[in-house]
């Protein structure tokens, strides 16, 4: 477990090393979040409501899904790809230890330095936009919410590390993964809350692993979903999960056996 | 029972070529050549506990290649490989914390932080007493002459003060077993004798069992008693580095100063010229020549000074190495 501790605080220390890059990094995310604020300040006026969403719930929505995208979409797993081309991975091969549990604590470590700005950042927004917010005080739907996360942390890693590995086989591994956010953005919910979509299509969509990413648990968060939509969301989640760990502890194995550890 | 064996070890890799130029480029978006090389073809050879290996060869003989099956890190294509007991590709841990594979072009270290933090990691990793792990650390420093550098980000060391971190970061664990790949490279002469020092130390210490690839003829000279050289992806010669000699190389050098000038016709039929500059006179003679060859070379001239000397390791090997590919 230290070790794994230790893993978490030296990706963490490693991206304070490069100060001004991960501060651009995050300006990009405020630019991003004050983007979709403006614009639902204006599509929603006070006292409205749109798809059944109120102002300060469809506020709350988009900060919300800003922050947890913080912590959901943070990851270091795009380290993967350049590690198997340039050999790196020979370095982690040597070494008694477990590649997922290895890459989900430097996973955690970058995620707790993106949180850690997040917080900041929304607390100043919030100190100079004075959005009307949405809080939650069941503290049993707040314990639903973490769980949500929980799941899509897990599941999000399994795609982060899913499009590193096809390092093995290709040296252009950032078109993939470029495609996938680009997918994300939109199925995940970034934009806005997937269910103002017609409802085939929505329906449709909830089958796929990306709304249990950020939609999902900023949804329960919200409260609008009864306790059966919240378990059989948490089910499919889960089954994505072993269904993603199966598939990409595959494909590791197939890697290992075409790794070449060039560049050594 | 042999620590490391090797039986008919083969690694291929299919490697694709692309035509130069623009025109090649998009051909080889379409169609592309695979090429299978052959890095290693069907190799054997055992090692004892406590033994340290030679392995040289020229570039791309396939050295680094069996080192990288030995270790684990790639997948043969044929062939069995046992370590210690273990087949290296399955990894395990109770193999894995054995064992080092050191290479002297690329880093294990973390990048932007400093050495010591990879210590740390690698003492949680290999799960390392504390009290163990300030010794260790401690003792590789001193005798690395490396104890200021521990607190500087990576990136900010020479080469050698990286190397330095590199092999404290591979030995913290006390391997039984050590790969290195060209360990010196890129070191000035006293760090390379140092480590050579330290490598020597290492094995009488702790017994280990050490294979280490090299350009540098002296690292080879002075650690190792057994060489295996390979080309080509097989070896071509498995014994005492003092037999190589007498097997590849039943030579002498006679090399003669000479007081007066001699018209060089009248050597002729003496050895085989190698050098020929007043005052300076090398020949090369067979083995059980040379004495012989020296009295008459003394009788019929006159001479300042004559040595007997055996041919220098790095003739040897490159006359090793000149005999064509038989693939």
């Amino acid at each position: 477990m230290k070790l794994y501790w230790q893993i978490a605080k030296n990706t963490w220390d490693q991206a304070v090393a490069y100060r001004a890059s991960f501060v651009i990094y995050r300006l990009r995310n405020i630019l991003w979040v004050l983007t979709l604020y403006f614009l639902w300040i204006v599509v929603l006026p006070e006292n409205t409501t749109l798809f059944g969403y109120n102002r300060a719930q469809i506020i709350t929505y988009v900060l919300g899904t800003s922050l947890l995208s913080s912590v959901v979409l943070a990851t270091r797993s795009q380290d993967i790809a350049s590690d198997i081309n340039e050999g790196n991975l020979s370095n982690f091969l040597l070494r008694p230890m477990g590649f997922f549990r290895y890459h989900f604590a430097r996973d955690l470590g970058d995620k707790a330095m993106n949180i850690s700005f997040a917080v900041v950042e929304i607390a100043v927004l919030f100190f100079f936009l004075r959005p009307p917010l949405f809080l939650q005080t069941n503290l049993f739907i707040l314990f639903l919410t973490l769980l949500a996360i929980a799941v899509g942390v897990v599941l999000f890693f399994f795609f982060g590390v899913l499009l590193g590995l096809i390092g093995f086989w290709s040296n252009e591994t950032w078109g993939p993964r470029f495609i996938f956010y680009q997918l994300l953005t939109f199925f995940a919910g970034n934009l806005f809350p997937l269910d103002i979509l017609p409802k085939q299509v929505f329906r449709f969509i909830e089958l796929l692993p990306f709304p249990y990413l950020l939609y999902f648990p900023m949804k329960v968060y919200l409260g609008q979903l009864a306790p059966l939509a919240v378990y059989k969301g948490i089910s499919i989640a889960v089954v994505w999960v072993f269904l993603m760990y199966g598939i990409t502890r595959f494909v590791w194995l197939k890697g290992l056996r075409v790794y070449t550890a060039q560049g050594r | 029972m042999p620590i490391i064996s090797v039986t008919n070890l083969s690694k291929h890799y299919s490697v694709y070529k692309k035509p130069p130029g623009f025109l090649g480029t998009v051909q080889s978006l379409v169609t592309r050549k695979y090429e299978v090389v052959r890095a290693v073809d069907a190799i054997s050879f055992n090692i004892d506990e406590g033994e340290l290996v030679g392995f040289i060869g020229p570039n791309g003989a396939g050295k680094t290649t069996t080192l990288k099956c030995l270790s684990g890190l790639l997948y043969p294509t044929s062939g069995k490989v046992s370590v210690l007991g273990f087949t290296p590709f399955d990894r395990k841990a109770a193999f894995l914390k054995q064992i080092a594979l050191i290479m002297g072009q690329k880093n294990q270290l973390w990048w932007d932080l400093p050495a010591i933090e990879t210590f740390l990691l690698n003492k949680e990793i290999y799960d390392i007493e504390q009290k163990r792990f300030d010794t260790i650390v401690h003792d590789l420093a001193s005798l690395l002459d490396a104890n200021e550098f521990l607190q500087v980000p990576v990136r900010k060391l020479s080469l050698g003060q990286r190397m330095k971190m590199e092999l404290i970061a591979s030995l913290i664990h006390n391997p039984k077993v050590m790969f290195l790949d060209e360990p010196t490279i890129g070191l000035d002469v006293v760090m390379q004798k140092n480590i050579r020092e330290f490598l020597k130390e290492y094995n009488r210490k702790y017994k280990a069992t050490i294979i280490l690839t090299s350009h540098y003829m002296g690292d080879v000279e002075e650690l190792c008693k057994r060489v295996i050289i390979i080309n080509f992806g097989k070896i071509l010669y498995d014994g005492l580095l003092s037999d190589l000699v007498k097997k590849h190389a039943p030579y002498k050098l006679i090399s003669v100063v000479l007081k007066e000038y001699v018209d060089p016709k009248t050597l002729e039929g003496i050895g085989e010229l190698r050098k020929f500059s007043f005052p300076e006179w090398i020949v090369r003679v067979k083995q059980n020549k040379s004495n012989e060859t020296a009295a008459k070379i003394l009788k019929h001239f006159p001479v300042e000074d004559i040595t007997i000397e055996d041919p220098a390791i790095e003739d040897v090997i490159r006359e090793v190495f000149s005999q064509p590919d038989k693939r």
